[in-house]
């Protein structure tokens, strides 16, 4: 078992945040590999860029800002590099990754027990009737999926409108997933801000997360992975 | 102010086209390279830098052949599917009822050219960058906000075409169209909230490729119209939500761990 660098990596301000890094010494596990955490903040860039920029079609008081048609440019760029980098990911580790993807697929009753336990679990910290979760819970896995669906329902209507026609039926369903990953991307932003979820921005900055955090949150990995 | 339009007797055109060719002037358009397909009609299509042509369309077979002329350019609706789709406020509707057009506010997203009903919108640009410009038809905004009338009308030397206020030339196409009598049609006065380009024409509408019941589709107003607010209304209950809960659990998670 490793322990965390004597080196603290956070900022007084990052701590405030999301809640201090694993202290210097504090055994930790490895959550997130460096390709996994690469993809995440280049898709984290990019789909900021994709959301400002689309922004600009979705409210009439924006229009303007896309005139000229960099928006348009920067949109179309971002979708690349997203695109682009996830293939290059997919390519570079398709292990991984195909792993990664069914992780999200595996339900079991423990799936419903948290979805069961969620509400009180995330507005009052009762964690009693919260059932033991794998590496990625089932909030996570709900997360994925969207992501994954969304994801590449956003794709292919834009490469249709932009190779081909932006209609309004695909304008629709380009809104529509624009809609629910905005939402979503919310909350999953807002995550790492939950005082129940304290420290765990940092597994995907630096890669590792407390023994201790991994054991409260995810037992059924972390029983897996001490053995 | 009182509405302006034009009105374009279809009975009255010889096809000239000497319309076409003001308003290339007048806009400063460049011609587009073409070749013979064997027809007066021609270009063959509108695009960025055609506005305005002719359609030429024989009707019946000899001996009873007819040719007939329609006027293709913007139609100027009122219920117009570009200026409800267009992000940027690059088509609007100006004072005297047109859908006027400011190309330095143009995104070039090509939303207007599929919402179109009368399928006129055109851009020009590149496809992969996306850097484009949708063009069309201003009646000759520039023109008639100093009074003066729209080339195309300026120069038609049969007089097929006028421009005045609307409500003068629709009760004067209409007295024409009684007075041509048989199959003689008015189109525009109630079509998409009315046009303000009028047609007398000697047939019906079909005949001179004009859609019957011209619609802007459904979807686009429950696009812009519904789906957009609809989704303002979820990102706000999201982010409400997400306070709430960051307000309650700060406290009740705070005062757990204390208590332990």
């Amino acid at each position: 078992m490793a322990t965390a660098e004597s080196k603290s990596k956070s900022t007084p301000l990052a701590s405030s945040l999301f809640g201090p890094p694993p202290a210097p010494g504090e055994e930790v596990v490895e959550r997130y590999s460096r390709p996994v955490r690469i993809l995440h903040w280049v898709n984290a860039l990019a789909w900021i860029v994709l959301f400002v920029t689309g922004w600009f079609f979705f409210v009439d008081q924006f229009g303007p800002a896309a005139s000229g048609g960099i928006s348009g440019v920067l949109h179309r760029i971002a979708a690349v590099v997203m695109v682009g980098w996830a293939v290059l990911y997919f390519l570079g580790s398709p292990k991984a990754a195909i792993k990664g993807m069914l992780e999200a697929l595996k339900w079991g009753k423990d799936d419903i027990g948290w979805l069961k336990a969620a509400v009180p679990y995330y507005f009052f910290g009762q964690d009693e009737k919260m059932p033991p979760q794998e590496h990625m819970n089932t909030g996570q896995k709900l997360w994925w999926l969207m992501t994954l669906a969304f994801g590449a329902l956003m794709i292919v209507t834009g490469a249709i409108m932009w190779f081909g026609s932006p209609t309004a039926i695909l304008g629709i369903l380009h809104d529509v997933g624009f809609i629910a990953l905005f939402s979503f991307a919310m909350v999953h932003i807002f995550l790492s801000l939950h005082p129940k979820m304290s420290g765990v921005f940092w597994s995907m900055w630096s890669g590792t997360v407390s023994a201790k955090y991994a054991e409260s949150h995810h037992k059924k990995w972390y029983d897996k992975i001490k053995k | 102010m009182a509405d302006k339009a034009i009105l374009y007797d279809a009975t009255k055109c010889t096809a000239c086209r000497g319309c076409q060719v003001a308003c290339k002037q007048w806009n400063d358009l460049p011609a587009v390279e073409t070749t013979n397909r064997g027809t007066y009609e021609n270009p063959p299509d509108l695009s960025a830098d055609t506005w305005l042509k002719m359609k030429f369309t024989e009707v019946g077979s000899p001996p009873d052949l007819r040719w007939v002329f329609t006027r293709r350019a913007c139609m100027h609706c009122t219920d117009a599917g570009c200026v409800e789709v267009c992000p940027t406020g690059a088509l609007y509707h100006n004072d005297l009822g047109f859908v006027g057009y400011d190309r330095s506010k143009c995104s070039g997203c090509g939303y207007c050219v599929e919402a179109c009903p009368f399928d006129v919108p055109r851009y020009s640009g590149n496809v992969i960058t996306g850097v484009r410009e949708a063009n069309k038809c201003t009646l000759c905004q520039d023109r008639i906000t100093s009074g003066y009338e729209p080339a195309c009308v300026k120069t038609c030397p049969p007089g097929a075409l006028k421009y005045g206020d609307r409500s003068t030339l629709l009760a004067e196409a209409k007295q024409r169209v009684a007075d041509l009598g048989g199959k003689a049609t008015l189109y525009g006065e109630k079509e998409v909230g009315g046009t303000h380009v009028l047609y007398v024409l000697d047939d019906e509408p079909s005949v001179y490729g004009l859609p019957k019941d011209p619609k802007v589709s459904g979807a686009v107003t429950a696009w812009q119209d519904i789906l957009q607010p609809v989704g303002w209304g979820i990102a706000a209950v999201t982010v409400l939500g997400l306070g709430l809960n960051y307000v309650i659990a700060k406290r009740k998670i705070k005062v757990e761990s204390e208590g332990k």
